[in-house]
C-alpha cells in the first residue's frame, strides 16, 4: 500500500517532505515515488495537514454480488439513459437554436452520468475485478467492429492479470505469515515442555535425559525466535516495550481474572495458586516495562530481582517476596 | 398552515415562512403560490412538491415491466459499452493508475463514436423514455434491489430517479416557456451524479448527491 498526494488539496505545507522516512514525498512531479513508498508506512498520511495524501489499497473489499435481476434491472435502465444520451447528442448536432443546443448538451452529459453509475453498480465498480477481466476477454473473443483498438484491450487484460497475480501471492504470504506464528506457537510451547521434563529428568537422577531435554528445548528456543524474527514481530526496544505493556495487562486484567473464577469455581487449588502467582506478577511486568519505556534513555545501570517461585520482579531485593512471601536471598539478580 | 416539500431534494416550502426571497410574502397558502415558482435548491416545478402530512411512499402504480427484456440476458448496446469503459477510465484514474485510464477511455471512445449515428429523435421522443424510466423502470428496480438489500444498487437508483425527475420537470418547463427559460441564466450539471441545474446561482451543494458545487460544471452554449 504506498501513499499517493491528492494534488487539487495540496496547500503545500510540504510536511511530508520532512517526515518521510525514505524522500519517496520529494518530487518534481507533483506525485510521490511509488518507488521509495514504504508499504503501509502511513506517517505522511497522518503529517498532512490538508488530508491530501492517502494510502491506495494493493486490495479492496470484495465488491458485493450482484444478483442477475438487479443486474437486468439496472442494465435495462441504463439501456433507457444510452438512448437519452444519443437523442440528446443528436439534437445539439443538429439544432440551429442555440438554446436549444445547450439544453440538449446538458441533457445528454446528464444521461451519461446517469448510464455510468447504473453500469457501475451492476458489478462493474472495480477495474480490477474479476468481472472486468471477464468483459475485457469477451471484447476479445467476439467479432468487434472495424478500428476496434484491440491493443488496448490486450494492454488491459495483461495489466490487470498481474495484479491479480500479485494480489494471489499476497494471499501466500499471508498464509506463510499464519504459519510463522503458528510455528512460532508451537516451538515455544515445546521449549517450555522440554525444560520441564529436563528438571524432572534430573530429579529422577536420569542426568543424560535430562542433558539431551535441555539441549532440545534451547533448540526450539533457536526456532522459535527465528520465526518469530522472520514473521517481522520485532520492532523498536520503545515498541516492543508498549507490546509487553499490552500482554502483560490483557493477562493481568482480563485472561487470569476469568481463569482465577473457574477454577475457583471447579476447586482446583493448585491451579487457583499458579494463577493467582502469575496473575499478580504480570501486573507488576505491565509497570516495570512502563517505567523501562518511560527512562528508556537512562544509562545507569539498574538491577531486577526474580522471585524463582511466582515470577515476580523487584528492583530492589526485599526481604520476602510481597506475592508469595519466599525469603528475599532466594531471588536472583539480574 | 401545510408543508410541501420537494420530492426531489427535500426542500420544505412551509406557508408559515413562505418565501420571501423570492417574493412569496410569509403566510402564502401553497395553491396561491405561483404556477411558475420552483424550487429555490433544485429548480423543481410545483407539481414535484408533496403536502409533508401525506405519506412520503409514492402510490403504488401498477409496474409494466416489458417481460422479453427484463427476461432475456441481454448483451449491453456499444453505447452501454462505452459507458461502462468510460466509467471504469474514472476508476483507474482515483487509483492513480494512469496508462489504465488512458486504455479504457480509448476504449470509450471507440465505442462511443460508433454508437453516436443511431441517435434520432426531439425533446419530445426523450421526454416519452424520461417518463417510462419514472413510471416502469425505477418502480421495477427498486424493490429487486431493496429484497437484496443491494446498498450500492439502491443508492444509484435513488440518485438517478432524483435526477430523472428534474429532467421530467425541466423538459416540461421548456416545452412551456421555450427558450425564455434559458435566456439570461445558466446550465449546470452535477459531475457526480448528472444533475442539472437552470438558474444564476448555484446551490451549495448538488441536491441530490451532496456533493460540494465545485463538482458541479457550468455547460455554456456553443
Amino acid at each position: 500500500m504506498h501513499a499517493v498526494r491528492n494534488i487539487s488539496l495540496c496547500t503545500k505545507d510540504c510536511l511530508c517532505l520532512y517526515v518521510c522516512p525514505t524522500g519517496a514525498t520529494d518530487t518534481e512531479t507533483g506525485q510521490i515515488d511509488a518507488s521509495k513508498c514504504l508499504d503501509g508506512c502511513r506517517i505522511c498520511v497522518d503529517a498532512c495537514p490538508s488530508h491530501a495524501i492517502s494510502l491506495v489499497p494493493e486490495e479492496f473489499p470484495a465488491q458485493q454480488e450482484k444478483t442477475e435481476a438487479v443486474r437486468k434491472s439496472l442494465l435495462s435502465l441504463a439501456e433507457s439513459k444510452i438512448k437519452q444520451e444519443k437523442m440528446a447528442a443528436a439534437i445539439e448536432m443538429k439544432s440551429d437554436n442555440p438554446g436549444l443546443r445547450q439544453l440538449a448538451k446538458a441533457i445528454s452529459i446528464s444521461n451519461r452520468l446517469m448510464a455510468e453509475d447504473l453500469i457501475r453498480e451492476s458489478g462493474y465498480m472495480l477495474p480490477q475485478s474479476q468481472n472486468v477481466q471477464d468483459f475485457l476477454q469477451s471484447l476479445l473473443d467476439t467479432d468487434q467492429p472495424e478500428g476496434f483498438p484491440k491493443e488496448a484491450a490486450e494492454r488491459l487484460l495483461e495489466i490487470l492479470k498481474k495484479d491479480k497475480n500479485k494480489e494471489d501471492k499476497k494471499m501466500d504470504e499471508n498464509k506463510t505469515l499464519d504459519n510463522l506464528m503458528e510455528a512460532f506457537a508451537g516451538e515455544s510451547q515445546a521449549n517450555r515442555k522440554y525444560l520441564a521434563y529436563s528438571k524432572k529428568a534430573e530429579k529422577d537422577g536420569k542426568l543424560n535425559a535430562a542433558k539431551l531435554f535441555k539441549a532440545a528445548s534451547d533448540a526450539e528456543t533457536i526456532h522459535a525466535l527465528k520465526h518469530f524474527e522472520v514473521a517481522g514481530k520485532v520492532s523498536s526496544t520503545a515498541d516492543n516495550l508498549k507490546d509487553g505493556i499490552a500482554g502483560e495487562t490483557h493477562e493481568y486484567q482480563d485472561m487470569y481474572p476469568d481463569f482465577v473464577k473457574t477454577a475457583e469455581a471447579e476447586g482446583n487449588k493448585a491451579a487457583l495458586t499458579s494463577f493467582t502467582y502469575a496473575m499478580r506478577a504480570e501486573e507488576v511486568h505491565a509497570k516495570l516495562y512502563r517505567d523501562a519505556l518511560e527512562n528508556i534513555d537512562q544509562t545507569e545501570e539498574v538491577f531486577y530481582y526474580l522471585c524463582p517461585v511466582c515470577g515476580n520482579i523487584e528492583k530492589v531485593r526485599p526481604d520476602k517476596c510481597s506475592i508469595c512471601g519466599v525469603p528475599g536471598d532466594r531471588f536472583i539478580q539480574y | 398552515m401545510a408543508k410541501y416539500t420537494c420530492s426531489i431534494c427535500g426542500y420544505v416550502y412551509d406557508e408559515v415562512a413562505g418565501d420571501p426571497d423570492r417574493g412569496i410574502a410569509p403566510g402564502t397558502k401553497w395553491e396561491d403560490v405561483p404556477e411558475d415558482w420552483t424550487c429555490p435548491l433544485c429548480g423543481a416545478v410545483k407539481a414535484d412538491f408533496v403536502e409533508e402530512k401525506r405519506n412520503k411512499e409514492p402510490v403504488k402504480k401498477d409496474v409494466n415491466v416489458v417481460e422479453n427484456e427484463a427476461d432475456s440476458m441481454r448483451e449491453m448496446s456499444f453505447g452501454e459499452v462505452s459507458a461502462l469503459c468510460s466509467n471504469l477510465s474514472k476508476g483507474c484514474t482515483k487509483q492513480y493508475r494512469s496508462e489504465e485510464g488512458e486504455l479504457f477511455s480509448q476504449l470509450a471512445e471507440f465505442y462511443k463514436t460508433i454508437s453516436s449515428n443511431a441517435g434520432e429523435g426531439g425533446l419530445k421522443d426523450i421526454s416519452l423514455l424520461v417518463e417510462q424510466d419514472l413510471a416502469s423502470g425505477y418502480p421495477a428496480a427498486n424493490p429487486i434491489a431493496a429484497d437484496v438489500s443491494d446498498r450500492g444498487a439502491l443508492r444509484a437508483l435513488v440518485w438517478g430517479e432524483k435526477v430523472t425527475r428534474i429532467l421530467n420537470s425541466i423538459l416540461s418547463r421548456y416545452d412551456k416557456q421555450q427558450d425564455s427559460l434559458l435566456e439570461g441564466t445558466h446550465i449546470y450539471v452535477c459531475d457526480i451524479c448528472g444533475f442539472i441545474y437552470i438558474g444564476d446561482e448555484l446551490p451549495d451543494i448538488c441536491p441530490v448527491c451532496k456533493v460540494p458545487n465545485k463538482k458541479i460544471i457550468e455547460v455554456m452554449r456553443g
